[in-house]
């Protein structure tokens, strides 16, 4: 029982930073695999449970629910309690969280690749896996605001807004989006559906994934650089305008498809103004770091995390663009929007749920990485390959989309994008590779017995946020 | 300023949230019955089709290919602008976000059975730049769910089209069974008589046979094979068999020229056979300078360069 359910402090944490980085090396290598297919579609027997039509959407929810989001609440279950000077409200709930959200990533692992799906983008999983994620995000919903109320800390860091608030969207969103309440198709009729779907689709990135990625952005960079947040206005306004303005915009999926008018004029007005969440962040964690920039440099976690707001920037800025019908008219349908998901997923909640495990681990683990070296390899390695799928992508998506404007076929423009395709397929080797040395460097870290005599953390992990105000924010200590 | 609690953060959230969904999904939902009232082409799938929608829905056909087409398509389908009505009665629509392959929302009598056959067993034997994956392994039963659902998109406009190939079919097999000499005269009398009279009116040059190769490797080998003579991949499974080019050089020029009607096929296909047509994807100067391969590498006989040819376009070299 103690090992199903163990009672130590930070275990539950530790046990979900370990099975999102295992997660990501399975999701990146069915990327890969799908990779290669575009390139050689005989290269692979020729099996159901290999085609391209089922490694993708496996592909894309493994990386989603089980690298990005078990990290992230990874991290979250050390640093809810952390910034609330108190202890989690149950271990063992959050292991049995743990549970339960595994056997699901596992049952999308095999109900997935057998065709099992309700056909709908990001919301493919069947209607029991659905039951089960809510169930699960509601005992993390129990755990987060439980915690919260036992706290010795009166006022709430930033990070726990997200967490808490990002919890209560996911539920509603994934509820919602994947209209539960109608099994087994678990869909709408007609255009609606899609409307719905697309509703879905964008709140998955924008209200399931983005809290929780910005929550452990503002806890980590300023607590690694010892530096408070620039300020707590932007931080209320990051907050509020994301959940205003990020459920308006799934219909810019949907500009040229035939759907109303002023939903699409909805979509696009606040997808420009996605930009006021995103430059609210953005300044509230950038501009504090002006003199003390050396200082994330001396943390692979903050590092990596860092690296995640700058692609964070990148992918907002783009999308907010993307959303023009002027651009989407070249660039719909193409790899253009394949690299722009790489860039969000990957780049911007990908590198934060991985500078989560390298900045949490050593902390609930009570000793450092088993190696700094390779953490530094290991970036570099998924940096490049991230930046590779994102330009080979772009620039495949744009001879797509001009070549059919000018009135070429599509089949015809398909011996043109190979190139690309191939110069992908090398990024995606680098991203696997990563990947491995991540998971090496995890499973290091954990099972090594090493204590350590330097120290992992300047003060031990029960923040002080007493000189927290809202006027002037601190760092979580 | 905000006291940020977990009431706020809880209950506020989650009204917002709320609130706007009934905004942008419940009210476009319950404001346009458009959306709900199928269009004129709409007619309700047989079992089969449905069937066939299942394993598309399955197999994750969506991931490539959409089901809607844009006012700025040319490809496959631009007949059509896709209606809200068209997707009244579908659950989950396979509206699609990518075009890696082309749109299928108007499929429905672009093809053939048999050609259809073909390229789910391997992709590249009809189309050899395709990137599709390999279906070898559907039982036979799926894939000819697969193929009558594919053959039902566009609703009552697939209905005519699909007819159309039917009608065709017939008598392209009809004129197969009589035996060669029949067949020949069959496809020559498909031919406009103005095309009959036209010789390919560029002289057969090395470039122009290199391109020639170059388009009939990326366009016709899986049925004609890489030496012309029908034995291309897919042979056994498209009934009218591809044409076998070599038969033709006994025939002469008698029938007429061969470069207006290579050029005629090529451009307008033959429905009812698994011969597409070309002319979206090939322009004018490509498909006479494939006809001028096809015609000197695997008919042995060019009507190019003769007359009459016209005034010499500019770039033409002298001889």
């Amino acid at each position: 029982m103690d090992w199903i359910l163990p009672t130590t402090p930070g275990s539950a944490s530790r046990r979900f930073l370990v099975s999102g980085a295992f997660w990501l090396l399975i999701g990146v290598t069915l990327g890969l695999i799908g990779a290669i297919q575009m390139v050689a579609p005989d290269l692979f027997p020729a099996h159901e449970l290999l085609t391209f039509g089922r490694i993708r959407p496996t592909h894309i929810n493994v990386v989603i629910f089980g690298f990005i989001l078990s990290a992230l609440y990874g991290g979250m279950l050390h640093v809810v309690p952390a910034v609330c000077r108190t202890t989690l409200v149950s271990e063992r709930v959050a292991h049995s969280a743990w549970w339960i959200w595994n056997g699901l990533i596992l049952a999308m692992f095999i109900t997935l690749p057998m065709g099992l799906t309700q056909g709908r983008e990001y919301a493919e999983a069947i209607w029991i896996i659905d039951i089960g994620i809510l169930l699960s995000v509601a005992v993390l919903i129990y755990l987060v605001f439980g915690t919260i109320a036992k706290r010795n800390e009166r006022l709430l860091y930033v990070s726990v807004w997200y967490f808490a608030g990002g919890l209560v969207w996911t539920f509603f969103v994934y509820a919602l989006g994947n209209v539960v309440w109608a099994p087994p198709a678990g869909a709408w009729e007609g255009i609606n559906d899609q409307i719905l779907l697309w509703f879905y689709g964008h709140n998955v990135v924008g209200l399931v994934i983005t809290p929780p990625s910005l929550a452990m952005a503002y806890y980590i960079i300023p607590k690694a650089t010892r530096t408070p947040l620039y300020s707590h206005s932007l931080s209320l306004l990051g907050f509020w305008a994301l959940i205003v303005m990020y459920t308006h915009v799934g219909t810019h999926h949907l500009l040229q498809a035939p759907v109303p008018q002023w939903l699409k004029v909805i979509s696009i007005v606040n997808s420009i103004a996605l930009i006021v969440p995103v430059f609210a962040f953005l300044t509230n964690v950038w501009l504090p770091l002006k003199d003390r920039f050396g200082r994330i440099y001396e943390d692979v976690g903050a590092k990596m995390v860092f690296t995640g707001t700058i692609w964070y920037f990148l992918t907002c800025t783009q999308g907010c663009f993307q959303s023009l019908p002027s651009v989407q008219r070249v660039t719909h349908f193409t790899q253009w929007v394949v690299a722009h998901a790489h860039i969000a997923l990957l780049g911007f909640a990908g590198f934060i749920a991985m500078g989560t495990v390298y900045f949490v681990l050593p902390r609930v683990c009570g000793r450092p990485l088993y190696s700094k070296r390779l953490a530094d390899f290991q970036y570099w390695l998924i940096l490049l390959g991230t930046i590779g799928i994102f330009l080979s992508l772009t620039f495949a998506g744009l001879i797509q989309g001009e070549a059919w404007l000018n009135g070429e076929m599509v089949y015809r423009v398909l011996p043109q994008l190979k190139i690309y395709l191939v110069v992908r397929g090398v990024a995606g080797t680098m991203i696997v590779i990563s990947a491995l040395l991540f998971i090496y460097n995890v499973m290091m870290t954990v099972l090594s017995q090493r204590q350590t005599s330097e120290a992992v953390d300047a003060e031990p992990d029960a923040p002080a946020l007493a000189a927290h105000t809202p006027a002037q924010e601190e760092a979580p200590a | 300023m905000i006291h940020m609690d977990p009431k706020v953060i809880g209950i506020g959230t989650a009204v917002l949230l709320i609130a706007i969904f009934f905004a942008v999904v419940l009210a476009p939902r319950y404001t346009n019955p458009e959306s709900l009232t199928p269009s004129d082409t709409h007619r309700d799938r047989t079992a089969l089709e449905e069937e066939g929608r299942r394993h598309y829905i399955s197999l994750g056909c969506q991931y490539c290919h959409s089901q809607y087409i844009r006012p700025t398509d040319w490809d496959l389908g631009s007949e059509r602008v896709a209606q809200a009505g068209d997707y009244a009665r579908e659950k989950a629509p396979q509206l699609g976000s990518l075009r890696t392959g082309p749109d299928l929302s108007q499929q429905g009598g672009e093809h053939t059975d048999d050609w259809h056959v073909a390229h789910f067993y391997n992709p590249r034997w009809v189309r050899p730049d395709s990137i599709m994956p390999p279906f070898p392994y559907l039982s036979e039963r799926q894939r000819d769910s697969l193929i009558a659902y594919l053959q039902s998109l566009g609703g009552t406009d697939a209905d005519q089209r699909v007819a159309r190939q039917w009608y065709w079919r017939e008598q392209a097999i009809a004129a197969y069974e009589a035996g060669p000499d029949e067949n020949v005269r069959w496809l020559h009398a498909q031919v406009p008589q103005g095309w009959l009279e036209v010789p390919n009116p560029y002289p057969v040059t090395p470039a122009n046979l290199k391109r020639g190769e170059v388009i009939y490797q990326r366009n016709c080998l899986g049925c004609h094979g890489p030496v012309g003579d029908g034995q291309g991949p897919a042979v056994n499974f498209i009934y009218p068999p591809p044409f076998n080019f070599t038969t033709l050089h006994r025939h002469g020029l008698a029938g007429g020229a061969t470069g207006g009607m290579l050029y005629y096929q090529i451009m307008n296909g033959i429905t009812g056979t698994a011969m597409p047509y070309f002319k979206r994807e090939l322009e004018s100067a490509k498909i006479w300078d494939v006809s001028n391969y096809v015609a000197t590498q695997f008919i042995g006989l060019s009507d190019a360069n003769q007359e009459p040819k016209g005034i010499d376009a500019s770039y033409e070299p002298f001889h």
